[in-house]
């Protein structure tokens, strides 16, 4: 939007904006506007700096110690906590689909859980998954593979939403990132279907496993043990009972 | 954290961008039971809080390279981070945000500015405190609401039992109002 031949209007949304009571298709919009409107821009930001020492009348709350769990499980932990690592399942953007859990990938997440035991678990299995990862393309935010497993099954149960993700000539490597250290080859997805042979049962192999994620890998996978090509898709691995 | 001073924040934050994961343990420390406070006061439910604040700690972890201090204070940026974040989670239709308490319906009803009065307290408060109580008690009402309580134009209508144009009136004066106000304390 061009707010230059309108000061006022431009006032009038910034501190509404920043109130909040501006809202709905209109906040979206003004978002949309801020990107692009640096004039409106400083103008959210004055607002900003005048509006909010209101906050600081508000009582503060102590926050649960889990708050601060979630937080360090949502980045993954690094041992000394002030290097840089070179790996990429250090680097906090990897980790961003972590939040997705919390917004509209929820649907689908429930969506693929309703839909996929009683077409992969075995007969044999009466326990539906109780482990599942989405991983998502973070581009997107579309989910395009669903890992699932018993928690008991040593069987990891690998489907692609979206066959188109399988690359001809490569492997898809699926890996477990680990709160600490490196992440552990899982296998290769290969095929729209896949069952992967996990180490242990679920419990053991994916128990204290936050994080699952696909890395694109010479035809094979990884000759090194670690990634080597650049992570295309991640996505949160949560028990479920 | 009501009057932290905002030098070791900007440092942390700074040492944030350059991934210093001890540097943020201090600062979710030093800035969370406020943010905490902010976010439950909106959205009144602990677990809905809890929710916000872990991803807008998140959200300050990933965006702290992008944080310019000449253009906020540390705290206004993570404030703001954090209310828009209540904001956005209030969109969702199937929230319902009840006023089990009556709260809401008490603050509207009374003539108390009730938290505004803490802000006097604030050194950084005082001159939005002096502003705010020059403004006409409906109108202070209706912007205290708005930015404590995330109350929208049609809720506040409701809750203060007011025509919708009528309330929209109220703040947008108000906001003006504060703004001018604000100007000529900042030239004193």
């Amino acid at each position: 939007m061009n707010c230059n031949n309108k000061p006022e209007l431009r006032e009038r949304l910034a501190a509404e904006y920043v109130l909040g009571t501006l809202r709905g298709r209109a906040r979206d919009r003004m978002r949309r506007w801020l990107r692009e409107d640096a004039a409106l821009a400083r103008a959210v930001a004055e607002w900003e700096a005048r509006l909010t020492p209101l906050a600081q009348a508000v009582q503060p709350v102590r926050a649960p110690a889990r708050v601060w769990d979630g937080i360090e499980a949502r980045l993954g932990s690094t041992e000394a906590g002030s290097s840089r690592r070179s790996g990429w399942w250090d680097r906090v953007g990897f980790w961003r689909p972590l939040g997705i859990l919390a917004s509209g990938a929820m649907a689908a997440l429930l969506a693929v859980v309703v839909l996929l035991p009683a077409e992969k678990a075995p007969p044999a299995e009466s326990m539906p998954a109780a482990y599942i990862a989405v991983l998502s393309d973070p581009k997107t935010q579309r989910p395009v593979l669903v890992a699932t497993a018993a928690r008991q099954d040593a069987r990891l149960s690998v489907r692609a939403l979206d066959p188109a993700i399988l690359v001809a000539g490569r492997s898809l490597e699926l890996w477990a990132v680990p709160r600490k250290g490196g992440p552990k080859s899982l296998g290769l997805v290969e095929a729209e279907h896949a069952t992967l042979q996990l180490a242990a049962a679920a419990d053991r192999s994916l128990g204290d496993i936050p994080l699952l994620a696909v890395s694109l890998e010479p035809k094979g996978g990884s000759p090194t043990g670690a990634p080597t090509g650049p992570v295309l898709y991640s996505g949160p691995c949560v028990k479920y009972w | 954290m009501s009057e932290a001073d905002p030098a070791p924040l900007a440092a942390w934050l700074a040492a944030c961008a350059n991934r210093d994961r001890a540097a943020f343990a201090r600062l979710y420390r030093a800035t969370s039971a406020k943010l905490h406070g902010v976010a439950l006061r909106i959205l009144r439910r602990e677990d809905w809080a809890e929710e916000v604040l872990q991803e807008c700690y998140v959200s300050i972890w990933t965006h702290a390279p992008d944080y310019r201090p000449g253009l906020a204070a540390p705290m206004t940026w993570m404030t703001s981070i954090v209310r828009n974040r209540c904001l956005d989670w209030l969109r969702r239709p199937r929230l319902e945000v009840a006023d089990e308490d009556g709260v809401l319906t008490e603050a509207a009803e009374s003539d108390n500015p009730g938290p505004l009065a803490e802000l006097e307290r604030a050194k950084s408060g005082q001159a939005l405190s002096r502003c705010l109580g020059e403004l006409e008690a409906r109108q202070r009402q209706a912007i205290a609401l708005a930015f404590y309580e995330g109350l929208s134009h049609a809720e506040l209508a409701s809750h203060m039992r007011e025509p919708l144009g009528t309330v929209k009136t109220w703040v947008r004066r108000g906001l003006l109002k504060l703004k001018s106000c604000l100007e000529l304390q900042q030239q004193a």
